[in-house]
């Protein structure tokens, strides 16, 4: 599995994995972010249950395990977080952040020593040392409780299914052509997401915040200018539809 | 515990429903002592000596049900255990993946604990499992035991139904017969479970 950098300072790092040629051929290919701070780090959307050792490998060639206090979970499904199980023996310290919507779900992937900290309906925060994190509600994209994280600093945002592509494990990691990146996105938008009117809610709130980079869960990152396309693309686009109908 | 950690819960829940049914059959036994009761109360001096033997069919039935219930109870904590410790020797397998693949990770030893810790919680499960399946092994023993006497039973009620007046005999008969189809079924359970048992050691 890759790793690569996104953002570093003195307080705090982005890292993404991805891209791993050694998943199962059927599996559809995810990315995986952490934050760094000085003594804790935050693990998004840590996967499936088959990328659980490539995750983990690649995790402790960036820090030792016991740094990673947080996990997130965007939301309930399985390539989001079944390997819930095999965390929960690895960082049995840990604490879990995900959609208080979805814990007793979530339960089921077999948890009895991280602790589930469910986010309200409305968001909240996290602080990792000095870093502060936020949690953006994006419920119904595409699941009915869902969130995104924001990092004010980084100007990051992770989004979860939100701007994600279905591409092969050897595409780039960033969106280098906006225009014929559409055709990789836009049945994934249609399809999975259901609610128009959640849609743009959430571009709503996301263009009151400042936003440098886009960081989906499958795909590629938007960068810079790419990420106002993203947004102006998602608010013009019908969704909820199946092959491209009502 | 072999590798085939699946089979273990395939057995145990397996074992779990032949036990269900096996109280089912059982309470179906209760059913047979209470008709008897009535028939001998019916046919008066004529069944008198059938009457003690319809005692002894309703504690045979007691201890069948008590029994298979206790035995299904072991079973389902059995099914939970062998959960449990395949979810431990998977951890145990992802973490020696991982400590092939990242053996020149600056942190790997970090890992360390965690590898500790559920080893110790896999051992701990494998005691408990071991302990369960003797318990097992002693509690259908035990009612495969109590279940031979169902043959004497069954001879025991066509001596005493052939003493019977005439018009009780058939009945009676069928009581007896009861009986032992009834005690027969219960035991197939037995002995299905008792071969399961030794998938499960």
């Amino acid at each position: 599995m890759k790793s690569e950098k996104l953002y570093e300072s003195n307080e705090h790092a982005w890292i993404v994995f991805g891209r791993d040629i050694d998943k199962p051929d059927l599996i559809i290919d995810t990315n995986q972010y952490m934050v760094t701070s000085r003594n804790n780090a935050l693990l998004m959307d840590p996967g499936g249950i088959e990328l659980f050792s490539s995750m983990l490998s690649a995790v402790i060639k960036e820090l030792p395990a016991h740094k990673i206090t947080h996990l997130f979970a965007s939301h309930q499904d399985p390539d989001i977080i079944s390997s819930l199980g095999l965390w929960d023996l690895a960082l049995p310290n840990a604490t879990l952040h995900s959609p208080w919507l979805w814990e007793g779900f979530i339960r089921h992937f077999g948890m009895q020593n991280i602790e589930y900290d469910g986010i309200p309906d409305e968001g909240g925060r996290l602080t990792l040392d000095d870093v502060s994190l936020e949690f953006i509600p994006a419920h119904y994209l595409h699941s009915s409780g869902n969130f995104n994280v924001y990092d004010p600093k980084a100007k990051i945002l992770m989004t979860g299914d939100i701007g994600a592509a279905i591409e092969g494990a050897d595409a780039p990691m960033f969106v280098d052509d906006f225009d014929e990146h559409i055709g990789k996105m836009k049945m994934f938008h249609q399809r999975w997401m259901p609610s128009n009117r959640a849609k743009n809610d959430w571009v709503r709130r996301v263009r009151e915040l400042d936003v440098e980079m886009m960081c989906p869960q499958h795909g590629r990152i938007f960068k810079g200018d790419d990420v106002k396309r993203f947004l102006d693309w998602f608010e013009n686009l019908e969704v909820g539809l199946t092959k491209g109908k009502r | 515990m072999s590798d085939v950690s699946s089979n273990y819960f395939v057995a145990a829940a397996t074992i779990a429903a032949k036990l269900d049914y096996a109280t089912k059959v059982a309470q179906r036994l209760s059913l047979t002592a209470s008709n008897a009761r009535a028939l001998t109360l019916r046919a008066g001096q004529s069944a008198a000596g059938f009457r003690p033997l319809t005692d002894a069919i309703h504690r045979l039935s007691d201890i069948t049900v008590s029994s298979s219930k206790k035995i299904n109870a072991i079973a389902a904590v059995l099914s939970r255990l062998a959960v449990e410790k395949y979810r431990a020797d998977s951890a145990l397998n992802y973490f020696d993946t991982i400590y092939l693949q990242a053996k020149k990770s600056q942190h790997i030893g970090s890992l360390d604990d965690a590898y500790a810790q559920t080893q110790v919680k896999q051992q701990g499960l494998m005691v408990k499992y071991q302990k369960k399946i003797k318990q097992l092994t002693q509690e259908l023993e035990a009612v495969e035991g109590e279940l031979r006497s169902a043959v004497v039973l069954k001879v025991l009620c066509q001596i005493e139904a052939s003493q019977a007046g005439l018009a009780y005999q058939d009945a009676l008969n069928n009581v007896a017969e009861n009986v032992e189809s009834i005690a027969e079924t219960i035991k197939e359970q037995i002995v299905f479970s008792r071969q399961q048992v030794a998938i499960l050691q």
